[in-house]
């Protein structure tokens, strides 16, 4: 079976098209969440191997997600899915404790070498 | 080893070091609650420590490793701080100092003095208990692992390379201690940031576990690692970064600005030729020359901040010896000026601050019954201004008493009988004559006289200027303007008679029409108007007792310093230039209008113009 995978971004579009990338190369899409208080509590319920993560997001974003999840556990793998021009945020990501990024537009290959390096 | 070589190393960040536990001392005594100040301090003074005792320095390391034992007893909790203490430290850090410049003149560092302070300090370390005073002078403590180097650069191209950074930062702290980043972390926010960065790191992984961790952050196109040398005086040098002598500096800025004036010199002896093959290439060598010395000066800017850095301590001891309560707030605006100028200003600016504590600022319960504050406010301040720094003294003291000063000007015959105010540019003239001073009783503190004469003298002979604004009860301003560098100045020339004279274009504001301006009053009353403003008006060749040109179109330039215009009229303009200026002491009987002088493309001499002195 292939590592199982958290979806959180507040967009339909975004969440489909990395579940599609992520099935196709035999990862298992386990949950999606569409805000970071969603993402926090689907984490505790799931246990996923990896968690991509939209930046901004209703409710709670991306960044208080991650510092939360990690909070609970310091070893939670935590892509963080950015726009360009974002880096100050993804460098607050990071020291969050974010373990890698992918920048939007999506390639299915830089996401798909990301998710490689994370769960490395 | 040959230690020779490492003395002026030595010397160079034990004063950085020194000048930090100043800081951190007041700012300790201001808050002696804080656990910060101690913890910087006893790493300041274990460095410098470690580095008089590699040095054979004896007495600097004793001193040193005393304060140390103190400070770790009041670090661990075994002693209270208390006032006594602090000023312990301060005697420690000013016995250091002496020890440390004692090792810059290359005199023999004699123990003389420093045998009552370490026992001083010795007791007041034992306070509770003196097994805890941490082990003699050792050489820096074995250390694990190696010092690696480590520089990297992002795959070009790739989106958010600061991020990509980051990322390999945070692997690489999981193997060891990352310090001295290169550039500083907060650059890797930036959307400029190019993707080449650097760090140290102390690890005991080996180099290609490191490079393997860096590589893990993805998208990493390089990764070169060297072994750090261990030398602790390259500890603290800033990475990609070599410390040259200042003399050596001074002699290319010198080079630099004798190849400047070569090359207008050749650029005018072309002006006359065909464009041709020659020409373009010394036009190219031109701007190179010019690249070059901007090269040149750029590396001898210094921050302002290692000028405003030494006041902190120098208003708390004035303070505390004359028994007033001073706040010092600087602003240094981020700006650098040439390490020769900054060094020249250090004077003037410690006469100012002392004025304003002495003079100035007054005693808490006289502030408190003219409904101020108990604490004075000193303020120090940089700003730029075109080519110039403006650096502002001001306090909140009881200003300048204009009616003694113009009393005792009356009766020195220094201004005329008839004169009932004084402005603030008539009170600094009174002021900056030799010797004149007002203090009721001649402090130890200011001396003899309030030494606004010699501020004004260094100021012009730094090409800068001194402005003076004072209001009673609210405070005095003392703002000195200077050029930013020494090396070279951007003038334009003018004629009168025979002779051509440099003017900075930093005090240029425009150049008019003389003949056809519309003008009043005769002589030395002669106004000018220039866009509606009225403006004193100086006939240079009246001034230089010279015949006065008949030519029907002379120009006036008008100066401008601060507030203060003059339009002076010329015979002709002559074009603008770069001069170099050169130190220029005046003969006796100089008229006080020239403020250096040059040599020009030509290879001609000409007198520099003292704006400040004519305007």
């Amino acid at each position: 079976m292939g590592h199982t995978v958290l979806v959180c971004d507040d967009a339909i579009f975004m969440r489909t098209m990395i579940t599609d990338i992520l099935n196709q190369a035999g990862y298992d899409i386990v949950g999606e969440a569409e805000s970071g208080t969603q993402a926090v509590q689907r984490y505790r319920d799931l246990k996923p191997d990896l968690v991509t993560m939209d930046i901004v997001m209703p409710d709670m974003g991306g960044i208080e997600a991650v510092r939360e999840i990690v909070k609970h556990d310091p070893d939670a793998k935590i892509l963080m899915c950015s726009a360009m021009g974002q880096q100050a945020l993804v460098v607050e990501a990071i020291q969050a404790g974010a373990k890698d990024f992918v920048v939007k537009p999506f390639q299915p290959s830089r996401v798909l070498e990301a998710v490689q390096r994370v769960l490395g | 080893m040959d230690l020779a070589k490492y003395a002026a190393l030595f010397v160079a960040e034990s004063r950085a070091h020194l000048r930090s536990c100043n800081q951190l001392l007041i700012a300790w005594e201001q808050a002696p609650a804080a656990a910060e100040p101690v913890g910087g301090l006893f790493r300041a003074v274990h460095s410098i420590k470690g580095m008089a005792a590699t040095m054979g320095y004896v007495q600097v390391s004793d001193v040193a490793h005393h304060a140390e034992s103190l400070l770790d007893a009041i670090r661990g909790g075994r002693v209270t701080v208390r006032p006594e203490h602090l000023d312990l430290l301060f005697r420690a850090v000013d016995a250091l100092e002496d020890g440390v410049e004692a090792a810059a003149t290359g005199k023999a560092v004699t123990d003389a003095g420093s045998g009552a302070l370490v026992r001083a300090l010795e007791v007041a370390a034992s306070g509770i208990t003196a097994k805890s005073a941490p082990a003699p002078v050792a050489p820096a403590e074995p250390v694990a692992g190696a010092l690696l180097d480590v520089a990297v650069v992002v795959r070009p191209g790739t989106p958010l390379r600061g991020a990509r950074a980051s990322l390999a930062l945070r692997r690489v702290d999981a193997l060891g201690t990352v310090s001295r980043v290169t550039p500083a972390t907060p650059e890797f926010e930036r959307d400029g940031f190019d993707g080449r960065f650097a760090f140290r790191l102390r690890t005991g992984a080996a180099p290609r576990e490191v490079d393997a961790a860096v590589r893990a952050a993805g998208d990493i196109a390089t990764v070169a690692i060297d072994i750090a040398s261990e030398q602790p005086s390259l500890e603290t040098a800033a990475f990609r970064q070599v410390r040259v002598d200042v003399e050596r500096l001074d002699a290319m800025t010198k080079l630099a600005g004798e190849l400047v004036v070569s090359r207008n010199r050749l650029l005018d002896v072309l002006a006359a030729q065909p464009d041709g093959e020659l020409r373009r290439t010394v036009e190219t060598l031109g701007r190179q020359v010019g690249e070059m010395q901007a090269e040149v000066l750029a590396a001898r800017m210094t921050p302002v901040s290692e000028l405003f850095d030494r006041f902190p301590r120098v208003v708390r001891d004035l303070a505390r010896d004359l028994g007033k309560r001073v706040r010092l707030e600087t602003e240094d605006g981020n700006i650098e000026v040439d390490r020769a100028v900054l060094e020249e200003l250090g004077d003037p600016l410690v006469h100012l601050v002392r004025n304003a504590i002495d003079h100035g600022i007054e005693p808490a319960a006289a502030r408190e019954a003219a409904g101020k504050p108990a604490e004075g406010r000193l303020r120090l301040l940089a700003a730029r201004e075109k080519n110039s720094v403006v650096i502002q003294v001001l306090d909140d003291g009881r200003g300048i008493d204009r009616a003694r000063v113009l009393r005792q000007a009356r009766a020195a015959g220094v201004v005329d009988e008839s004169l009932e105010t004084l402005g603030d540019d008539q009170l600094l003239k009174v002021l900056s004559r030799s010797g004149f001073s007002t203090a009721t009783a001649v402090s130890g503190v200011s001396g003899r006289g309030v030494g606004v004469d010699v501020v004004v003298t260094r100021l012009r002979a730094l090409g800068g200027s001194v402005e003076l604004s004072s209001r009673p009860g609210e405070g005095t301003t003392f703002a000195l303007r200077v050029p930013l560098t020494l090396a070279i100045v951007s003038a334009l020339l003018v004629r009168v008679g025979d002779e051509r004279y440099a003017v900075p274009l930093a005090y240029v504001a425009e150049v008019v029409d003389y003949e056809g301006g519309a003008r009043t009053g005769l002589g030395t009353a002669e106004v000018l108007l220039v866009r509606g403003a009225r403006v004193p008006t100086l006939h240079l060749a009246r001034l230089f007792a010279v015949p006065e040109a008949r030519a029907h179109r002379r120009p006036a330039v008008v100066l401008q310093v601060g507030e203060r215009r003059a339009a002076v009229v010329v015979d002709a303009l002559e074009g603008q230039q770069d001069i170099v200026v050169e130190p220029f002491v005046a003969p006796v009987g100089t008229p006080p209008w020239f403020g250096g002088a040059t040599i020009l493309a030509d290879g001609q001499p000409a007198l520099i113009l003292d704006a400040a002195a004519l305007a």
